[in-house]
């Protein structure tokens, strides 16, 4: 499915449970990202992770709930599920697309301005040496006798400068190799966008609709 | 085939008084390799971001290319005039892979998509390093990156090609194979090269002339009075008088086994066993990208390394992190990566809060200051100061620390000769009332020679003592 409508149906999605409290729509959504992760290949370690983090985070919510205030049990399986249809979509995303390919699709089928779609990705290709940088600075501190923990200002001010300094040389760079902001450019890969994607779109949300409205109390 | 021409160029830096370019006027010849040399901080970079661009210019027609003044040209069209390589190699991509970045900056000139598979794989062979077209560009070694970036220079072959000091962490054969590249560019495609360099050394036989940046201006040399100006050059020499082989008597700190570096798949020190000695100042040679940096960030535990590292007998690995970066300190070679507060007097503070305070009282404090020309800049931001009293401020708040070790990574780079000389005369002072253990790599080699008692040379992947033994 093309990348940028395929964020628009989960974002979609995701909104509209968000705010209806139907826990079989909830339940078939993960189901559905479930089957597509596992036809997809994704690793049994990542799901592994994916389905231990939410049920953390969702069982402390529910057993806090329950313990104090006046939660019927209908809303804390919502509030249960509804965490891992979060999760889940959001993982059945990012493990099915590339950030390449849907930079690309935001940027020929979405209009997103070139430079947010280049920027975006220039940033995240950044990663590793963000990581180095801040193994870096954690040391630097220690050998003078500091002692710096995720939560620290300090940290976080030092690695915003080192970005700064990156962001000015990214931009240099990307201006030499003929970048300019809002000019046209050519595509050596364009993402196509047709018509079975808009079908897949529209009958995905079509499904969500008629399950919430069946559903409904 | 472009000249490039500079009329009457000032550029002041905001905030500066002195420009850093003062009037300046050249002519870089079409299809020519020019060196353009001076010290640092002398304005290089500027010049040549001002060449390509990246700089607005102060006046419109200070810079033209064949007449063309830079600012009329289109801005389509300034990728395929002139383009920049830069000094740091990992931060000039935007995409993935090699294949994605070249596509990218095709796609910036409007190349027909059907016309870049050709032109990629035409780049990468002119380069040689088709077998690199899939690859991660994050997971190249800086050469590497240094060569898809003038790769894809060739691709978008633009007339004028600036390069900033690209060969700052480059090893030897690397920066060879791009030498031969960019003299062929000049050769059978006509086109115009500048490469800044502080440094002379290595270029004798590559290029056509010398252009010398000096208090704001540019004095290009004929191709006669380049040979003459090169063959008068001779390389600082190193000159140590107290260095002897390490004796039996001393005392191992840091005992390396079998310890090999590697950059990727890249090794770049073999496997050797490898001792470093206990109070004394110890100075690291080797040519440039040949593992010196990378061997002192595997001592401090910021870089893998094969083979095992003992710090007084113990498994470096066994000791817990925050006492053993108390005792081994990285002087880094980036001075901003030391630093940890706002101003020069928060910065030194902390280093007096957790260093050696009895030793180095207020008053030595201040007394040093005075030394290093920075007792009038307590009060200011640290990132206000220049690159060089940065270092002056950084190699203080190391010394303060006090470390049983102390690594030095380039602790002189971008001082001048009188701050050079107030700097190795701390330094010893401090070594020796103190009995530190330094260790320090520095191509600045002329006023060493007080300090220095053993001397190790990194050549072909491997470090020997240098010196007589005693």
């Amino acid at each position: 499915m093309n990348p940028s409508l395929k964020l628009g149906l989960i974002v979609a999605i995701a909104l509209e449970v968000s705010f209806a409290q139907v826990w079989t729509v909830n339940v078939a959504l993960i189901a559905v990202s479930l089957i597509l992760m596992l036809l997809n290949h994704v690793s049994f370690k990542r799901l592994l992770y994916l389905t231990l983090v939410p049920l953390f985070f969702s069982s402390t919510l529910v057993w806090s709930l329950s313990l104090r205030g006046s939660a019927s049990p209908h809303f804390l399986l919502v509030i249960f599920t509804r965490l891992f249809v979060y999760v889940y979509m959001g993982g059945l995303f990012t493990q099915t697309t590339e950030p390449l390919t849907l930079t690309r699709s935001l940027e020929q089928n979405a209009k997103l301005p070139s430079k947010f779609a280049y920027g975006f990705l220039a940033a995240f290709n950044l990663m590793p040496k963000i990581r180095a940088e801040v193994a870096t600075i954690k040391a630097a501190a220690m050998m003078r006798g500091q002692v710096l923990h995720f939560w620290s200002p300090q940290l976080y001010f030092k690695v915003i400068l080192a970005a700064m300094n990156w962001s000015d040389q990214l931009a240099a760079a990307m201006t030499s190799h003929g970048f300019i902001e809002g000019a046209p450019r050519t595509h050596a890969m364009t993402i196509p966008l047709v018509a079975r994607d808009w079908w897949l779109f529209g009958g995905c949300l079509l499904l969500v609709q008629v399950g919430l409205f069946c559903g409904l109390p | 085939m472009a000249t490039v021409t500079i009329n009457s160029l000032t550029f002041t830096y905001p905030q500066r008084k002195r420009p850093v370019l003062d009037n300046l006027s050249v002519t870089f010849p079409g299809g020519k390799f020019s060196l353009l040399t001076g010290v640092s901080g002398g304005g290089k970079s500027t010049l040549l971001r001002l060449i390509a661009g990246l700089t607005p210019l102060p006046a419109p027609n200070t810079v033209t290319f064949d007449g063309e003044p830079l600012t009329k040209i289109a801005p389509g069209k300034r990728a395929a005039t002139v383009a920049m390589l830069f000094q740091e190699p990992s931060t000039q991509f935007t995409m993935d892979t090699v294949v994605n970045e070249l596509r990218f900056a095709l796609e910036n000139q409007q190349v027909d998509p059907a016309a870049m598979p050709a032109k990629i794989d035409a780049a990468l062979d002119f380069i040689g390093i088709t077998n690199l077209k899939d690859r991660s560009l994050m997971a190249l070694s800086g050469g590497e990156q240094q060569k898809v970036a003038l790769a894809i220079i060739v691709a978008m072959d633009s007339d004028v090609i600036l390069l900033d000091e690209p060969f700052a962490s480059i090893d030897p054969p690397t920066r060879l194979t791009l030498l031969q590249k960019l003299v062929a560019l000049c050769t059978q495609r006509g086109k115009t090269i500048i490469l800044a360099d502080h440094d002379l050394s290595g270029y004798d036989q590559w290029v056509d002339h010398l252009a010398v940046l000096d208090t704001g201006k540019v004095t290009l040399l004929s191709a006669e009075q380049t040979k003459k100006r090169f063959a008068a050059f001779t390389p600082e020499q190193l000159r140590l008088t107290h260095v002897t082989q390490p004796s039996s008597e001393l005392t191992v700190c840091l005992q390396g086994d079998q310890l090999g570096i590697a950059q990727g798949k890249r090794q770049l020190i073999q496997p050797q066993d490898l001792s470093f000695f206990a109070h004394q100042a110890t100075l690291i040679t080797g040519p440039n990208g040949s593992g010196k940096s990378t061997l002192f960030r595997a001592l401090v535990r910021l870089g893998k390394y094969q083979g095992t590292l003992a710090y007084a007998g113990t498994n470096i690995q066994k000791l817990s992190r925050k006492r053993y970066a108390r005792e081994v300190g990285l002087m880094f070679q980036s001075a901003t990566a030391q630093f940890l507060n706002v101003t020069v007097t928060e910065e030194l503070n902390l280093s007096r809060h957790f260093g050696n305070a009895d030793y180095f009282t207020a008053e030595r404090v201040q007394d040093l200051l005075t030394q290093l020309n920075l007792a009038d800049h307590a009060e200011q931001v640290i990132y206000s100061l220049s690159s060089g009293q940065q270092k002056k401020l950084q190699l203080l708040c190391m010394l303060i620390m006090a470390p049983d070790v102390l690594l030095l990574d380039e602790p002189l780079k971008g001082l001048d000769f009188a701050s050079i000389q107030v700097v190795m005369r701390i330094l010893t002072t401090v070594q020796r009332d103190l009995n530190l253990t330094l260790i320090m790599v520095s191509h600045q080699l002329s006023g060493l020679d007080d300090l220095i008692t053993l001397h190790l040379h990194l050549d072909q992947q491997h470090l020997t003592y240098e010196g007589v033994a005693e």
